[in-house]
């Protein structure tokens, strides 16, 4: 039997699937009946097991489960792509990426041994991390930079429910795909970034 | 095969070696023990056609204390049925490591890849109520940010004083360093405490003394000189020493250790700077500040030679009557049981 932590994971790996392949074939070009009908061929490729897995569980085999940020920007781009209306403001964005840049900075390379300090164990339930997550929080509401909120709001949601196997916030909030996305659209010119998620969202 | 012994009584010195069976698999390595009820061993340990094989599975094996034989191995995890489980695709499966929790449950914990080599692998575990008669479905730890990969396990897991499960771990994708991970009650990472840091230390081994007190052991794999690296911890595990090189070699090799009840501290390590030619005793009275050589198990002239001489991974526990038991790769194609007593480790110079 499948367990919740796993569906929850396979959803997030499936979504993240389904934004690339609509980003990808340019979804909202086709007719309205058109996308909804390759939505959800698509959908059913993505989800449904062949040989045992799932596209959606070979994603989720190199991944890992989804943060909440890379969540937010696929549905975003499913959503896109589907009704043809953006969601999410550049200013949004920009505000997001240079937040995710730098918790990358901050995580990655300690988290990986490069001195004593560790700061993924932060996400184990520190109150300086909640504290600063908190104010980051509040600071970003209060400059209505509603996309972070969001994210994070949707992140502590999950966390607290225990939607995946982790008990860690970090990997509620943040992984490499968004952080390497945030990097990308700060460090690259405008026109040379093209990623899906850029395109659509 | 029989049990080769040089002793039988609890009052006298026994000294007992064997193989273990394994009657498919080419190669077999990391072998991992726990006492179980009925006065028995239960043992796991990888093996396939090679290291890394697709055909590489979990197998295990029943030891009977009394009658000193194990039974014929049987596989306890396969890859597919861990892909299964998991619900993704899973490579390869590497070290196994058995311990107990809080509850008195079994705990198996087992490394799994899923791409790449072993610096992509992850733990899993699985949870017996019936001292290993049955398992539950594989669950996935999660204890890395980045992708959830490079975690590994080898050292003997421990319960903390507050009844959270211990589990010793390493990662070796950009830094090789150790770590101890605080698991709850359904084998969630809660928490995690850095053992060492940077590119050159694996595979803690954590020895408690107290409920505050412990020493841990670690592999080395930096630039020579090659020694065993130590941390200790005075205060239940939150806070620990900086890692440092002791005098004993390590040719970048595991090493089993554990505290005697009464003591003394025994090591189980390969005694050379370059190779695991030889797999040699270490014990230390006043825990693991002097050590001294009790016993060569593997190396010496009298000892028959595997055909790939490697004596490596060594597991040590005690049983509750007293009895030691050392489990090793045995030429990369056996696991070799040792078994000895008190009586025959007072009796070495």
């Amino acid at each position: 039997m499948i367990s919740a932590n796993t569906i929850a994971g396979l959803f997030g790996c499936g979504l993240l699937g389904l934004a690339a392949v609509a980003t990808a074939i340019r979804l909202r070009r086709l007719p309205v009946r058109a996308r909804y009908a390759v939505t959800l061929a698509a959908a059913l490729a993505v989800f449904v097991p062949i040989g045992g897995l799932s596209i959606a569980a070979c994603v989720r085999s190199v991944t890992g489960d989804l943060s909440a940020a890379t969540l937010v920007l696929a549905g975003a781009a499913c959503f896109t792509q589907l009704t043809g209306r953006t969601l999410i403001e550049p200013r949004d964005k920009h505000a997001l990426c240079w937040l995710f840049a730098l918790a990358a900075a901050f995580l990655y390379p300690f988290a990986l041994g490069w001195t004593r300090f560790d700061p993924y164990a932060l996400g184990f339930g520190s109150v300086e991390f909640i504290t600063a997550l908190l104010l980051i929080t509040l600071a970003a509401w209060v400059a209505r930079l509603n996309l972070i909120v969001l994210v994070v709001v949707v992140a502590v949601l999950a966390f607290l429910g225990g939607a995946y196997e982790s008990r860690n916030l970090w990997d509620y909030l943040i992984d490499p795909l968004v952080s390497v996305y945030a990097l990308i659209r700060l460090l690259a010119p405008r026109s040379v970034y093209s990623s899906p998620l850029s395109r659509s969202a | 095969m029989p049990p080769q012994t040089a002793g039988a009584s609890a009052a006298t010195p026994r000294y007992e070696t064997q193989l273990l069976p394994n009657s498919t698999a080419q190669s077999v390595h990391s072998a991992t023990a726990a006492e179980i009820s009925g006065g028995r061993l239960v043992a796991f340990w990888y093996g396939g056609s090679r290291e890394g094989a697709p055909d590489v599975a979990i197998y295990t094996s029943v030891y009977s204390l009394k009658e000193g034989t194990w039974s014929p191995e049987r596989a306890a995890m396969t890859r597919e049925l861990a892909q299964r489980h998991l619900q993704r695709y899973i490579r390869k499966l590497g070290n196994p490591v058995v311990g107990r929790d809080s509850k008195g449950r079994l705990c198996l914990y087992f490394v799994s890849v899923s791409v790449g080599g072993w610096a992509g692998s992850a733990v899993n575990l699985m949870v017996s109520e019936d001292e290993g008669e049955t398992w539950s479905p594989p669950r996935r730890l999660v204890a890395s940010p980045f992708f959830n990969i490079s975690t590994l396990v080898k050292g003997v897991p421990l319960v903390f004083s507050d009844g959270a499960a211990g589990l010793p771990a390493y990662h070796e994708l950009l830094g090789k360093f150790g770590e101890l991970l605080r698991l709850d009650s359904e084998g969630h990472v809660i928490g995690k405490m850095r053992l060492s840091w940077g590119q050159s230390s694996l595979q803690p081994v954590i020895v408690p003394r107290s409920d505050k007190e412990a020493v841990g052991f670690m592999r080395y794999s930096g630039d020579p000189p090659n020694r065993i690296v130590m941390v200790r911890t005075g205060d239940g595990g939150v806070h620990w020493s900086p890692p440092v090189r002791t005098e004993l070699p390590n040719p970048n090799s595991a090493i089993g250790s554990v505290l005697l009840s009464g003591g003394p501290l025994l090591l189980a390590f390969n005694n050379a700077g370059e190779n695991r030619e030889d797999l040699s005793l270490a014990l230390s009275a006043d825990f693991a500040n002097t050590w001294r050589i009790a016993h060569r198990f593997e190396g010496g002239s009298g000892s028959p030679q595997a055909p790939v001489p490697e004596y490596s991974y060594p597991w040590i526990m005690q049983d509750r009557a007293g009895d030691v038991h050392v489990l090793y790769t045995w030429g990369r194609s056996r696991i070799k049981h040792v078994r000895f007593n008190r009586a025959w480790l007072e009796g070495r110079p």
